[in-house]
């Protein structure tokens, strides 16, 4: 029997942190990535706002480059003439809009040894707040589990995926634990946590969501040292990009980097801060070379 | 080659050799195959156990290994193996567009069991209880658990040993089971369950006229239909302890056998009210993969595409086969009828499975109705514009279905007899999974 492969909800931070492909050993078997939490993906369903989009193709031939902000951070999104519908759909999304994307992962590294992580998107909707909300559930739920699978496997010590199975860990899930375990070790839990933190702030705002994180030292000194520069920067360029943003339609970039570097901020800089703030779903690419604030 | 990576190989030798050999000229026949003949691994073992006149059976024949059952990983090429054949049916199915009978069964050792296919069927005879040589089958695996193949190259001959199959592995479970636990090939299981409709059927076995008593049982877990081939003076609403029964599949759904060996107990165990039965509980898709299917089953998932072939639609008036350009494939020209459909995938995160929603239950759905979807497809003189339209109001929506779900070799299917776009109600649930993350901490 064919097995049709299900759409993993994970959160982008856990998707794009994973560097590990598998590869069955039949003919035509699919090829899945394993993210540092046990999951063993092949397809996925993400759900976000699509911050900007670029055609890198061309009019003929498009292939666009989109990018879809969860709470944690963003899905990267290709695609081109071999996924004629999610092309179509992209080309006639403006962003910022909600949008749901299904898709295959692929992974793309370039020599020095990152894998970068992306959608190659089977279908791209528009869906309401409220579908998207239910997908960053779901994506709560399904985090959850794998957590839940990690503390199994972390407990049984070198156990098998079998074993993880006998207790009740989906067996899909159990095989890529037992992947996961062997190639990335045991994950940073805290980060994870911070993630469903962020995720269950953004579901429920009135709550005061605190899971009294126990930090562990070195993770708030580099959090601290980051943010500080980061967060007066980032404020400059937001700032910056009200001030230049003269007809509504966003701030040239090249007038941006200019003024920026008055300020102290190199070009280098700049860019790391752009992109920080659109994979904070701030500010997006309304045309190609201007920014603007959502 | 190491010595030292030698010491497994070396070791299986001294135990399939049982001291005809002493280590030191196992150590050195090992040597002189792999290190000056460069032989492979394989070759060398055979060629030891050859000279030195052990037993061959871990080894190889022929071209494949020798393997036990509990040995199969899955990925093996050309394996040989000795095997009784506990279970066997043929089956057809669609190969490549050709109608082909395969059998598909159970065969083990004295190590366990596996399912196996046989694509040859008019080249082997494979009868159940008879032990047989396999010779160059093949292995594949379906969700993770090895199966054995007979295809073009394999040869199969009887064998007249007798092989003790242990009992623990051709009764999957000696335990009691669940409903949805039920497995096609089972035998030996044992569930407790309430009769939720039984009846008399008449049937023909071996030319002989034969009343049987079918029906549906239920647990909290979910329903089964069931045959029992003897007396069943047991009515509607009765709780049973059925023991010794056997489970065969049906397109993928299980059904429950009450043989010669069954037997029935009634039961004042509690399993639940008829009409709490009735209404099934979500069931997880993945689950439902390994079992093959279900009847009556419910589950809950995000619709994550819109197939070919929903939409608007054409159907052959006899056959009620969807038709592309009025021609039926069984009935030629045909004055094709309208029909709405869609086909919807249907996922969970953790199984996905293909649901065929009828007119009445797809216009609902999608709130398109038949007039519309006609309207539509004049209007934008495009056959596809209703699918588009379909896919734009469901995809990403979290659905309900409910229905008899079978299962072929294109994979999981729903028939539905319900469905539905739920809402979420997302606070609630997130607060009830907040608490279970800050218990879980």
């Amino acid at each position: 029997m064919m097995r049709r492969e299900p759409a993993w909800r994970l959160f982008s931070a856990e998707l794009n942190s994973s560097s590990m492909t598998y590869k069955g050993e039949e003919e035509k078997s699919p090829s899945y990535l394993i993210t540092p939490l046990g999951a063993k993906v092949n397809r996925v369903l993400a759900a976000g706002v699509l911050t900007d989009k670029e055609n890198v193709g061309s009019e003929d031939e498009p292939m666009w480059r989109a990018r879809v902000n969860d709470p944690s951070g963003s899905f990267y999104v290709n695609a081109g003439r071999y996924q004629p519908e999610a092309s179509a759909a992209l080309a006639d999304l403006e962003p910022p809009k909600l949008v749901a994307v299904v898709g295959k992962v692929r992974t793309f590294s370039p020599d020095d040894g990152r894998v970068f992580v992306s959608i190659r998107p089977e279908s791209i909707v528009e869906v309401d707040e409220a579908a998207r909300e239910a997908w960053v559930l779901e994506a709560c739920r399904s985090t959850m589990e794998r957590m839940r699978a990690l503390r199994l496997a972390l407990a049984a010590d070198g156990g098998t995926a079998e074993d993880l199975v006998k207790q009740g860990v989906p067996r899909q899930l159990a095989s890529g634990m037992t992947m996961a375990l062997d190639y990335y070790g045991v994950p940073d839990s805290g980060r994870y946590i911070r993630v469903l933190q962020e995720a269950f702030r953004f579901l429920l705002p009135d709550d005061d969501v605190d899971l009294g994180l126990t930090e562990d030292v070195s993770a708030i000194a580099e959090k601290e040292e980051r943010s500080e520069v980061d967060v007066d920067a980032e404020d400059s360029i937001m700032e910056l990009i009200d001030e230049l943003d003269s007809d509504g339609k966003g701030a040239p970039i090249s007038n941006l980097i200019d003024e920026a570097q008055n300020k102290g901020i190199s070009e280098v800089e700049f860019e790391e801060i752009s992109n920080s703030l659109m994979d904070k779903g701030l500010i997006y690419e309304p045309v190609l070379g201007k920014l603007k604030r959502i | 080659m190491d010595m030292e990576e030698l010491t497994p190989t070396i070791e299986e030798l001294k135990r399939v050799l049982e001291g005809k050999a002493d280590e030191d000229t196992i150590v050195r026949e090992l040597d002189t195959y792999i290190n000056v003949y460069r032989s492979t691994l394989e070759a060398a073992k055979r060629g030891i156990v050859r000279k030195y006149g052990g037993e061959e059976l871990e080894f190889v024949s022929g071209d494949g290994v020798k393997k036990k059952v509990e040995r199969i990983e899955g990925n093996e090429q050309n394996v040989d193996l000795t095997v009784k054949v506990l279970h066997a049916e043929k089956r057809e199915i669609t190969a490549r567009g050709e109608p082909k009978t395969i059998l598909t069964g159970i065969i083990g050792d004295d190590t366990g069991t596996i399912p196996f296919t046989s694509w040859e069927t008019d080249r082997f005879n494979l009868e159940k209880g008879g032990t047989y040589n396999i010779r160059s089958a093949y292995a594949k695996t379906w969700n993770d658990r090895p199966q054995i193949n007979l295809g073009k190259r394999t040869e199969v001959e009887a064998d007249a040993s007798e092989i003790e199959v242990p009992q623990r592995v051709i009764s999957y479970s000696a335990k009691e089971v669940k409903l949805s636990e039920l497995m096609d090939g089972m035998g030996n299981v044992n569930v407790t369950a309430k009769v939720l409709s039984v009846g008399p059927k008449d049937i023909t076995v071996r030319g002989e006229p034969k009343t049987i008593f079918t029906g549906t049982l239920a647990d909290e877990s979910g329903k089964v239909e069931f045959s029992s081939w003897g007396e069943f003076p047991h009515e509607e609403g009765e709780a049973l302890r059925i023991e010794n029964a056997y489970v065969r599949a049906f397109r993928g759904i299980p059904q429950l056998n009450l043989g010669e060996r069954v037997s029935i107990t009634r039961v004042d165990d509690d399993i639940g009210e008829l009409e709490d039965l009735e209404s099934s509980t979500p069931r997880s898709i993945g689950e439902l993969e390994e079992v093959g299917g279900g009847l009556d089953v419910l589950v809950r998932g995000t619709i994550v595409d819109i197939r070919n072939g929903s939409g608007l639609i054409r159907r052959c008036p006899e056959c009620r086969r969807s038709v592309l350009n009025d021609e039926c494939i069984t009935h030629g020209r045909v004055e094709a009828q309208q029909d709405l459909r869609i086909k919807a995938v249907i996922d969970d995160g953790g199984g996905a499975l293909t649901c065929i929603v009828n007119r009445e239950l797809s216009e609902a759905l999608s709130g398109i109705s038949m007039g519309e979807a006609q309207r539509m497809t004049e209007e934008h003189h495009d056959p596809d514009v209703v699918a588009k339209e379909m896919e734009r109001r469901l995809l990403a929506r979290a659905a309900e279905m409910r229905g008899n779900v079978v299962s072929d070799e294109y994979g999981m299917m729903m028939i539905a007899q319900d469905a539905k776009v739920v809402d979420v109600d997302v606070r609630a649930d997130a607060k009830r999974l907040l608490d279970e993350l800050e218990a879980m901490l």
